[in-house]
């Protein structure tokens, strides 16, 4: 009889059991650098967008497009050119009411209001959600006028000073302007110009602060700086940004949003869609949705 | 298809495991064969071998490293990096096995051996054979399914290494074979470690497939 075929020998003790330490996950969760994403759902939403589709002049340009926003997070749309991912970000503080013939359907709700309410003044959805583009554009007048302007504007005139120490601090950039605030704005490096505009938005108090590709014009240093200076502002603001570059995404977005193109059956043209929208992690480790897979992977077209 | 420089540089990746995967096989062949026939020469074949499975073991570590500072894979192709990583690390640890029973096989000879336990243990460390083969099968065809099979397999190494102790215990009447027996029970212990590094394998290949590592046993298997 070979050992193979014996079954009624007494088998080993049964596994010991010990004791085995509980580990806190509350704690490890608080130490965790990255929002959860169980954290995300449970925080309030900032932005609720649903079936939201724009169309220029009659063209469809974006179909349909639901998510959520929440608050005091990182959001980033990354996609390939003409999936909509500009026109989506634009749709978040109603600047594409400034472009003849854009249309826009469905809804967002803004802190659980409807931002495109006939009632609701675009100028203040402007101060509440700000927009860093993606070539710095510093007004041609000194540091601190950039940062004072819109305040002045809307009549923030008290603590002028402090106000924009403060926005530049918080936007890193105070140690290296802090003494020449009288300076043309437009001699400074790009990723100062860049971190300036950041300071303008965040100048006015905004609550969410909207960046469409903001390190594209940028070399890798600034970017750095930038990318850093985003996981700051996080705390004080919710930060939605278009990216092409993928590990940017990757490395600061707690959640990312896919968007593709879509070519029309009738040959009608093509428009953006989202893909799919999930924790970056997931975007970036086991994406839900083929299309995503090739989009992260580069074997997309 | 984009990105063609870094497609083939995973399909080199995966087929340099199968490789390594097939020398470490050819070991453990080499290990059992050498116990069954107490031939000597083998067994040091079989330990000389292992610098050749370490070397294979390091090349698959390097090209890894390069990939992943160059070519920044994420998703499915982050996951086969990953996945092939920790394979060829357990298909090092076989290779680990395959030189201990090899040197234990040293220290026993000449002495007198017992025909039913030598047939068990080369039973099983068929099975062990079997199961790398299989995991490494089921690397290839992204089958998690044949890959979860491998619990199963795992279970009857597992219960036959527990039995050899007392096959050897029944040694004690004939003391011409008792160190020989005490050897056999290590030997049997890495034959059963091989077939817990095939079912690791198996364990990769569902994460590779789903994106969603579980240990198919738990730990005390």
């Amino acid at each position: 009889m070979t050992l193979m075929e014996q079954e009624d020998t007494p088998a080993m003790p049964a596994e010991t059991t010990h004791d085995v330490p509980t580990i806190d996950a509350a704690r490890i969760a608080e130490v965790s650098h990255a929002a959860s994403a169980g954290d995300l759902v449970r925080r309030t939403k900032v932005f609720q967008v649903e079936d939201l589709s724009v169309a220029y002049s009659g063209k469809l340009a974006l179909d349909r497009a639901t998510l959520d926003i929440a608050e005091k997070s990182v959001t980033a749309f990354i996609g390939p050119s003409g999936c909509g991912k500009s026109t989506f970000i634009r749709c978040f503080n109603r600047m594409n009411d400034l472009i003849p013939g854009a249309v826009v359907t469905g809804t967002i709700d803004y802190h659980g209001r409807g931002l495109y309410d006939s009632k609701v003044d675009p100028v203040e959805v402007r101060r509440r959600v700000g927009m860093v583009f993606q070539k710095p554009n510093p007004f041609p007048k000194s540091i601190y006028d950039n940062i004072a302007f819109g305040p002045r504007v809307l009549g923030m005139k008290k603590g002028l000073d402090e106000r924009v120490e403060r926005s530049l601090r918080n936007a890193a950039l105070w140690d290296e302007v802090g003494n020449r605030l009288g300076d043309n704005a437009l001699g400074l490096s790009g990723g100062q110009q860049q971190r300036l505009c950041i300071a303008r938005a965040i100048a006015v108090e905004p609550d969410v602060i909207l960046m469409d590709e903001p390190c594209s014009a940028l070399d890798p240093v600034a970017t750095s700086h930038i990318e850093d200076l985003i996981q700051e502002l996080k705390r004080e603001f919710t930060i939605v940004m278009v990216t092409h570059n993928m590990q940017q995404a990757a490395r600061v977005a707690d959640m990312t949003a896919f968007f593709s193109v879509e070519v029309r059956e009738d040959g009608s043209g093509r428009h953006g869609i989202l893909v799919e929208y999930a924790p970056t992690t997931k975007i970036f480790t086991n994406p839900s949705d083929k299309r995503t897979e090739d989009y992260v992977t580069g074997r997309f077209g | 298809m984009a990105r063609i420089e870094f497609q083939q540089s995973l399909e080199a990746l995966e087929a340099s495991l199968q490789e390594q995967g097939a020398v470490v096989l050819r070991a453990l062949r080499g290990a059992i064969d050498a116990m069954q026939t107490q031939d000597v020469e083998l067994c040091d074949e079989v330990i000389m071998f292992d610098d050749e499975i370490d070397t294979r073991y390091h090349r698959i570590e390097k090209s890894i490293e390069q990939i992943l500072a160059q070519q920044s894979p994420v998703a499915t192709d982050l996951r086969l990096v990953l996945a092939v990583l920790h394979s060829s690390i357990h298909l090092e640890r076989i290779g680990d096995q395959s030189v201990t029973i090899a040197k234990l096989t040293k220290l026993t000879d000449g002495l007198e051996t017992r025909h039913d336990l030598v047939e068990g243990l080369r039973d099983m460390g068929s099975r062990a054979e079997e199961m790398v083969r299989i995991s490494l099968d089921a690397f290839t065809d992204r089958d998690v399914q044949k890959a979860r099979g491998l619990v199963d397999l795992d279970e009857l190494i597992d219960r036959t290494n527990r039995r050899v102790a007392d096959h050897v215990l029944e040694l004690a009447q004939s003391p011409a074979q008792q160190e020989w027996g005490m050897r056999m029970i290590v030997v049997s212990r890495c034959i059963e470690r091989v077939g817990d590094n095939a079912v690791d394998i198996g364990e990769q290949v569902e994460f590779l497939v789903t994106g969603e590592f579980h240990e198919f046993t738990d730990a005390s298997h």
